[in-house]
């Protein structure tokens, strides 16, 4: 394996900006690992290696110049294939859009470009980003890279595998139910859901409206808080994104969390949690609390109502949008997905806008009760040990698949409906060589909070430096 | 296909006369039964929706929440 191809994000760029490489040799060790690899993986949807050699070369030339380099210059990335680059496919993981050419670029896109970053391929997902597990008939299963008959988690399942097997140092994911946590999490990376609002969502595949969130996956909390320095921040092709200001994620990065206090909720959250999942939970507090957080039971507020409302609000968005391809085509929907959109269809109109008009009440409840007494609460992203791809198989009729896809995603749903910024960051690994990851959520726009808490764990923990081994 | 329960016929009913939309396999069938479930757990928190509720609210509470700070 590549020594390039290993570096975390933070230390590519780096190593290209003090001219120890450049940005011909990292794409090059990139898709060394990708030749090595895809076979086994199958992250990727399409490769441009024409275009990316063409904009290494060009990034070298610019550093050669003596120019001004931006915070990812250099930087071969691949993301999401739901992001819109004008005139390249953006399959959106489906059969539907299998040929779809956007012509407009997505704002996230283009603000990684503008810092210097270029993207060489499209990633594996779910299908029209709507499952947890990370199945897809259409492009074949993502296999986890640690495991391969495992899951990858979904919806972002190429997302994650490709970060962990080090086809690139991050990848742009979305995240409406968990889609950037969960695939975060099985592949043993980092991954952030931003607070609601937080990045625009222009040119990127809708799901919900509401719920969606454009977010990066990386080895690392600080490569996490320099891809979201980039994308953060209004965007005016997106009237729905916040105009809070943007701080610099990586100023706070100093590993000193005293004064912090870590909330482990009492309720929800550990319930049927596996053993393992618990002492890995366990331990990672021991290391929080070394560097001098105070960790503190809580039990949370309106469960029952952040529960109930945010089941609806997202499946009734995605109904909708999808309404018309279920009435000409839905056999070309995956089982799984275009059952769901079916059973949508029959939710009524007054429970969405009940869900919908209780968020915003819901959410100051939560935040009263909360954050008074917690600057961050910590639960397991995945409370259970992963599941195999063939265990959760709803299309191929797997006994409780449902049930076993259910409790992969139990986690990660809730705090979409709150809106609030959550970090996953790896924390070890199950007795079948699988991660477990440590799931962190902060108030709205406290990002900062979040990737400090992270960072400080990663200096004293070997996780998130770990390869996968791509066990058959 | 077995004989549906009435719930899940009349709702098959429902989204094909409202979104011309037909059942595309049988666990879009069990899928709906579900719904039942959607039904207890709205059920239970009736009541709880103001008269003023409206989803534009959400915005202001992702500002109102971010101004909550830990009491000491």
């Amino acid at each position: 394996m590549s020594a390039l191809a290993d570096l975390s994000l933070v230390d590519a760029v780096d190593a290209m900006q003090a001219g120890t490489a450049s940005s011909v040799e990292v794409l090059t060790a990139c898709l060394a690992e990708v030749d090595a690899h895809e076979s086994a993986v199958n992250a990727t949807t399409w490769i441009d290696r024409e275009a990316a050699f063409a904009a290494a070369k060009a990034a070298d030339a610019l550093r050669a110049s003596g120019a001004a380099l931006g915070k990812l210059h250099g930087l071969p990335l691949a993301h999401k294939d739901m992001y819109y680059q004008a005139g390249r496919l953006s399959s959106c993981g489906s059969m539907i859009r299998g040929d779809f050419h956007p012509d407009i670029t997505a704002t996230v896109v283009d603000r990684m470009s503008a810092a210097g970053a270029y993207a060489f391929a499209g990633l594996n997902m779910a299908e029209f980003a709507q499952n947890g597990t990370g199945h897809n008939r259409h492009f074949g299963q993502c296999n986890n890279p640690w495991r391969l008959p495992y899951l990858t988690g979904g919806s972002s399942s190429g997302s994650g595998a490709a970060v962990a097997a080090r086809f690139t140092y991050a990848a742009l994911g979305s995240d409406t139910g968990g889609s950037i946590r969960l695939p975060a999490a099985a592949n043993g990376v980092s991954g952030i859901k931003p607070t609601q609002t937080r990045v625009s969502r222009y040119g990127v595949m809708p799901l919900s409206f509401s719920a969606d969130n454009v977010g990066p996956l990386a080895r690392t909390a600080r490569d996490c808080a320099r891809i979201l320095s980039v994308i953060a921040g209004h965007d005016p092709l997106d009237p729905t994104s916040a105009s809070v200001a943007v701080p610099d994620y990586e100023a706070g990065l100093d590993g000193d969390l005293r004064g912090l206090k870590v909330g482990v909720p009492v309720n929800y959250f550990f319930d049927d949690a596996d053993d393992a999942v618990r002492a890995a939970i366990d331990a990672s507090l021991a290391v929080l609390a070394a560097r001098g957080a105070t960790i503190m039971p809580i039990t949370l507020p309106v469960m029952d109502e952040i529960l109930t409302y945010g089941s609806v609000m997202s499946r009734c968005e995605g109904a909708a949008i999808h309404a018309q391809w279920m009435r000409e085509r839905a056999q070309d929907y995956a089982i799984h997905i275009n059952s769901r959109l079916f059973a949508s269809l029959a939710v009524p109109a007054a429970y969405y806008v009940e869900a919908q008009s209780r968020r915003g009440p819901v959410l100051q409840a939560f935040a009263a009760e909360v954050f008074s007494q917690v600057h961050v609460l910590a639960t397991p992203t995945i409370k259970v040990c992963l599941p195999t791809l063939a265990e959760t198989d709803v299309d191929a009729g797997a006994p409780d698949a449902v049930s076993k896809s259910t409790a992969v995603v139990a986690n990660t749903r809730p705090f979409n409906y709150l809106g609030l910024p959550v970090l996953s960051i790896p924390c070890g690994f199950d007795p079948n060589g699988l991660p477990i990851s440590l799931q962190l959520a902060a108030k709205p726009f406290a990002e900062a909070i979040l990737f400090k808490t992270g960072d400080a764990y990663q200096r004293d923990t070997p996780w998130h430096a770990r390869r996968p081994t791509f066990q058959p | 296909m077995s004989e549906k329960p009435e719930f899940v016929e009349h709702t098959v009913a429902t989204i094909a006369q409202w979104h011309g939309v037909t059942p595309p396999n049988a666990v879009a069938l069990r899928m709906v039964e579900d719904l039942q479930k959607t039904i207890a757990d709205f059920s239970a928190l009736r009541g709880k929706l103001r008269f003023e509720d409206e989803p534009s609210s959400f915005s202001a509470a992702l500002l109102a929440a971010a101004a909550v700070e830990v009491t000491p």
